[in-house]
């Protein structure tokens, strides 16, 4: 149909063991085969073992990828499953690198809207597709407009503003250049422009915490068997996901899931408890559960509150040695042999909370806490005073820059207001990608209600 | 001649309004072979200039050389009768070159009604329509002076600013079309009964000067270009002696007359409830709107060689005519002239655009057409441009083809006709360069290229135009070729170099690289070419020249263009129900139910139809397809 190759995460976001990003369209293959250097034949429905490189030849992953060719596929087009390691790290290097060879990231529902007009879903489904492009969008909107608030978005609206007052003072110079009234000059034009291209570049830098925003903010639940941790964690993520049960040492391995609280993301993970060692696996689990507390962002030590805590417990408490640690009391329905005064007393700790993970008492005083935390985490503050933007929003903020740049090689070598306005123009539509607004819409109204024109 | 007699009471096509909508529509259906009669109130203003004198201007020029292309009149019109020449822009690029001119309004007046009058199966009656009459859905006749009925198959409205006009002059409200003439009402009145919407627009005009009385040594002149470029290629040369021009300015005492009397401007006082043009503010509108602004710049222009008016092109008010003269004696030059017509603004209503094809037939009645004004827009050449455009394809539909929708990136008059089918048109619309995309694409230089073969196809022009063009354009081809092959010293280059200010080269360059540097033209550059100048003419070598200096630019707005007419293609039938459709955004639902886009294309460019709501159409037209192929 020669539309755009499309790019996406095909398996539910979230830590996963493997993710799988698939592309389709017509340069779905050469994408893949540039992605993956000295990849020679694609045989269909066949798996090829690849290594990933990105543009700038280092290393991405390994991984192995799967060509489907068209009609003979879900959309009827060529598509290339890549399966990639699970790391949203991975996911993300592999989604951009299709982008830079041209792919671009698959509007909602867009996948099975292809599937659909070639035929390959039933026509009693089109409703179905259509509300799927639809509820897929909202949800699209809605992160983004997330995404917009505060910072983000006061910037780049302020780098539209710059470049809407120079595109209407080059148009003026060329639609109203019978009157008396200023236009662009040369020496504005190149300086707005190096301005906005400054700022996009810091904008564009901040991605690496906009990353660590998007894979989530570490919280380990860590404290000794039994205590609740993994009914904790169901209470946290609204769903039964970790088995629970009143035998102790029944998490074994590590569970991972994200949960949002306030906008930001987090990646929670629940721990096997901890207690001396009674069989290997066991002490295993426990060690990485340990390791993992120390690696967190934050840490949620849940004690047992029904009981009176030993010393080993409070012991283990202080023993995990991290800035953001909140002991939480749990099994408060039981009523506590032990209270927040005193655990704090005990464990000199500052964040002592009281809850109940079989009525849900304290859950909302424990989500603010951990917001509270975050903001003042590193990537919080980026979060709160600058900004963090997505793959997308990074895309088309390259775009914008890279159209400015030209328009300045432009204006260095003598090129007229019409050919300047070209790229000035492309600088609007790719910043207008994340704002929604279109610049060439607004021209003519910002002209004629900022500017004296005619006659 | 008989202005009242007409020779029979059945024609092919009726066009109701002699503007310039209506010569052009008229025009063009009868050289198709149609009995064509045009209706209107006064034949003495047939094709008449109720505003400024001149035709053409910035992007207005590239209409014009469209409409020319089109096999349309304007364009060979303003060459005989044009009395000043100028091509715009020309410091800038030649993509946004608009010719421009100032006509003789009475000659050009003539001139038109003489095309007409020697027009073959072109009748011309002077009357008022005062209604229409439609039968099953489809217009059938055209009732004139309240009583008498003239049948056709098809029906052109071109009625300009007349649908219920009212001019204000300060508190004076008269109704009338425009200055001198009525107003018309019965036909309007008649198409909301049959419910047609109807909103109000403004615009004005300023004062005429007497031209004895102006004083123009105080003035500063405007001669017009040394060779003039004609607007029609069929025109070979203008040879003719040009006027001038002069500039005079506004000053402080001027705009705090205006302050002080600003309550009695009718847009100021609430007098008026039409919006009138932002790109063509009232002088009160400028100096309120403005007021750091210290002075305006002023054009006076004659309005033709025996005329013994000048028009003060920048001061068009509505003000009381005690302000106006006020006005005009405290400006430079002048102090001693007399008003000889006051300016004034003019109310009146126009059918929102929405309710038309871009074939431009009514979307209501069928066989009904509208053009001009009346859709909305302000101007001469945007009349003309859908005039031409209402008369091929009424033209066609009899002749039972699809109609003629210029694309975007095909011509002006496309993006002209494709912005008022999808935009919702607040105040009165008129061209501008940068409502065009795809601008490096719609250049007045290659209108021909655009379009020549439409003309051709319908029997408008001659065969030979088009070979000629194509002929043309393969000598401009072959001198690209061969400039792109020769190779220029180092030293040559950096003497060519120089000669223009450039900057300097490190080695020797193709000729072809050379040319597309910004700063180097080709009539310098032909005296270094080791192979001798080129054999082409002047046009061909600016043909030339532009494709060197833009080509990757073109290019690339061309491939922009591609991907944009996939969605042009794709059409949307007419009975497609939005409202059925719960996926789509509820702002989508209302903009497309109001429109009625006729392709994807169109539903992409309403306001707040968004790609998913495109995505969803799609898939739902796709069903539509699928369940009635069975
Ligand atoms: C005061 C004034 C100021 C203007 N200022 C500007 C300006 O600053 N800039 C600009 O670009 N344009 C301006 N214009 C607009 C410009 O004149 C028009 O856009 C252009 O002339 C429109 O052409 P048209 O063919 O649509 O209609 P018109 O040229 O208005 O022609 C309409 C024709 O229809 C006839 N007619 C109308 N109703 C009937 C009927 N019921 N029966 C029979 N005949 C009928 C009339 O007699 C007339 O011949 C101004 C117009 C006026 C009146
Ligand atoms: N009454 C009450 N019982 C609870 C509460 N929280 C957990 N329990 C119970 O305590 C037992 C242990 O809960 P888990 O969530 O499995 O504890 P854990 O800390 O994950 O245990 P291990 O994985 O073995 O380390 C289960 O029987 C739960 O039903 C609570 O707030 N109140
Ligand atoms: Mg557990």
């Amino acid at each position: 149909m020669g539309e755009k190759t499309i790019v996406a995460l095909g398996t539910p976001p979230g830590e996963s063991a493997i993710a799988v990003v698939r592309l389709s369209g017509g340069e779905a293959v050469a994408i893949a085969d540039r992605m993956m250097d000295g990849a020679k034949s694609w045989e269909s429905h066949q798996t090829h073992k690849r290594i990933i490189k990105d543009h700038n030849g280092e290393a991405v992953d390994d991984v192995i990828a799967v060509v489907m060719r068209g009609p003979n596929s879900y959309t009827g087009e060529d598509i290339v499953e890549i399966s990639c390691h699970g790391s949203m790290h991975i996911v993300s290097a592999v989604i951009e690198e299709a982008m830079w060879l041209g792919a671009v990231v698959a509007p909602p529902g867009e996948f099975t809207k292809r599937a659909f007009l070639n035929g390959k879903i039933d026509l009693a489904q089109a409703e179905a597709v259509a509300d799927l492009i639809s509820s897929e969008t909202k949800l699209q909107r809605s992160v983004a407009l997330k995404h917009l608030t505060g910072g983000l978005s006061k910037r780049v609206r302020k780098i539209e503003e710059k470049l809407l007052t120079q595109l209407s003072l080059v148009e003026i110079s060329i639609d109203f250049s019978t009157e008396e009234i200023e236009t662009y000059s040369n020496g504005e034009l190149t300086e707005a422009s190096r301005w906005i291209r400054k700022e996009l570049e810091e904008l564009i830098g901040s991605k690496v915490a906009g990353r660590k925003l998007r894979n989530g903010i570490k919280i380990t639940l860590s404290g000794p068997r039994n205590a609740g941790k993994s009914s904790i964690y169901n209470m946290l993520l609204g769903e039964e996901r970790a088995i629970v049960s009143h035998i102790p040492g029944t998490t074994r391995d590590i569970l991972r899931e994200r949960i949002h609280i306030n906008g930001f993301t987090y990646y929670l993970e629940d721990t096997a408890g901890i207690a001396e060692a009674e069989s290997e696996i066991e002490a295993k689990g426990i060690s990485v559960g340990i390791e993992a507390a120390a690696a967190a962002d934050m840490v949620l030590f849940v004690i047992d509150g029904s009981v009176e805590p030993g010393e080993r417990v409070y012991e283990l408490a202080e023993r995990l040695n991290i800035k953001r640690k909140m002991i939480v009391i749990n099994k408060k329905d039981l009523g506590l042999k032990v209270g927040r005064k005193e655990v704090q007393k005990i464990t000199g700790a500052d964040s002592v909370i009281e809850v109940s993970a079989l009525t849900s008492e304290g859950f909302d005083e424990l989500r603010k806490w951990i917001y509270s935390n975050t903001v003042s985490l590193e990537i919080g503050k980026i979060v709160k005073e600058k900004i963090a933007i997505n793959l997308r929003q990074a895309v088309a903020l390259k775009r914008t820059m890279e159209a400015l740049g030209r328009m300045e090689e432009g204006v260095s070598a003598g090129q007229p207001a019409e050919i300047l306005s070209i790229e000035l123009r492309e600088a609007a539509a790719a910043c207008g990608e994340i704002t929604g607004r279109s610049i060439s819409d607004d021209l003519l109204g910002n002209i004629f209600s900022k500017f004296c024109v005619g006659k | 001649m008989d202005n009242t007699a007409f020779k029979k009471n059945k024609y092919d096509i009726l066009v109701v309004g002699g503007g310039h909508a209506g010569c052009e529509a008229a025009l063009v259906a009868s050289r198709m072979g149609f009995s064509v009669l045009v209706i209107t109130m006064t034949i003495n203003d047939i094709a008449g200039m109720p505003c400024n004198p001149a035709i053409g201007g910035l992007a207005k020029g590239q209409l014009v050389r469209e409409i020319d292309a089109l096999g349309g009149e304007m364009g060979r019109v303003i060459d005989e009768t044009g009395i000043q020449f100028k091509m715009l822009n020309k410091s800038k690029g030649p993509a946004v070159w608009s010719p421009r001119a100032q006509a003789d309004k009475k000659t050009y007046h003539e001139r038109m009604l003489k095309a007409l009058r020697e027009q073959r199966g072109l009748d011309i009656v002077e009357a008022e329509a005062t209604g229409i009459i439609v039968e099953s859905g489809r217009v059938v006749s055209v009732e004139i002076n309240g009583g008498e009925k003239i049948s056709a198959e098809r029906v052109i409205l071109a009625l300009g600013t007349f649908p219920n006009g009212l001019m204000h002059i300060g508190e004076k409200k008269i109704p009338g079309g425009r200055r001198g003439e009525p107003p018309a009402r019965g036909l309007t009145n008649q198409l909301a009964s049959m419910g047609f919407e109807k909103r109000r627009l403004k615009t004005g005009t300023p004062p005429r000067l007497k031209k004895e009385t102006v004083d123009f040594s105080k003035c500063e002149p405007q001669p017009g270009d040394h060779n003039p470029s004609p607007f029609s290629f069929r025109t070979t040369g203008i040879d003719r002696e040009q006027i001038l021009c002069y500039v005079t300015h506004t000053n402080k005492f001027v705009h705090e007359l205006i302050t002080r009397n600003i309550d009695r401007a009718p847009i100021y006082s609430g007098q008026i409830e039409g919006t009138g043009p932002r790109y063509c503010p009232s002088i009160e509108d400028k100096v309120v709107r403005f007021s750091e602004k210290e002075r305006h710049q002023l054009f006076l222009e004659p309005e033709g060689l025996e005329s013994e008016e000048i028009y003060v092109n920048g001061l068009a008010t509505s003000l009381p005519v005690d302000i106006q003269e006020e006005m005009i004696k405290h400006i430079r030059g002048l102090e001693d002239a007399s008003i000889v017509k006051y300016g004034y603004a003019i109310e009146y209503d126009f059918f929102p655009p929405h309710q038309i094809y871009s074939s431009l037939e009514s979307k209501r009645v069928k066989g009904l057409y509208f053009a001009g004004q009346v859709n909305g827009t302000s101007g001469y050449e945007e009349a003309a441009a859908q005039g031409i455009m209402a008369g091929i394809n009424a033209s066609l539909a009899l002749r039972g083809e699809s109609p003629l929708i210029l694309r975007r990136n095909q011509a002006y008059i496309g993006v002209l006709i494709d912005d008022l089918v999808t935009k919702d048109i607040d105040e009165p619309y008129r061209m501008f360069t940068s409502r065009a995309e795809y601008r490096l694409l719609l250049r007045q230089d290659n209108a021909d290229e655009r379009l020549l073969k439409y003309a051709v196809r319908y029997g408008l022009l001659p065969k030979e135009q088009w070979k000629e063009g194509i002929k043309r354009r393969k000598r401009v081809i072959r001198a690209g070729i061969r400039l792109s092959g020769e190779t220029i010293t180092k030293d040559i280059c950096n003497k060519a170099l120089k000669e223009v200010g450039g900057k300097e080269v490190g080695e020797a360059k193709r000729a072809g690289d050379l040319l597309s540097r910004p700063e180097v033209e080709l009539s310098m550059l032909e005296k270094y070419l080791p192979d001798g100048p080129l054999k082409l003419s002047g046009r061909e070598k600016r043909s030339l020249e532009i494709r060197a200096k833009y080509s990757g630019y073109i290019k690339r707005q061309g491939k922009m263009a591609e991907r944009f007419i996939k969605m042009d293609m794709m059409k949307i039938p007419q009975n497609f129900s939005y409202m059925d459709i719960g996926a789509l955004s509820m702002e989508a639902r209302e903009k497309m139910e109001k429109f009625k886009p006729e392709t994807l294309g169109q539903a992409s460019r309403l306001a707040g139809v968004r790609a998913a709501d495109l995505s969803i159409i799609m898939v739902m037209l796709e069903k539509g397809r699928k369940e009635k192929r069975g």
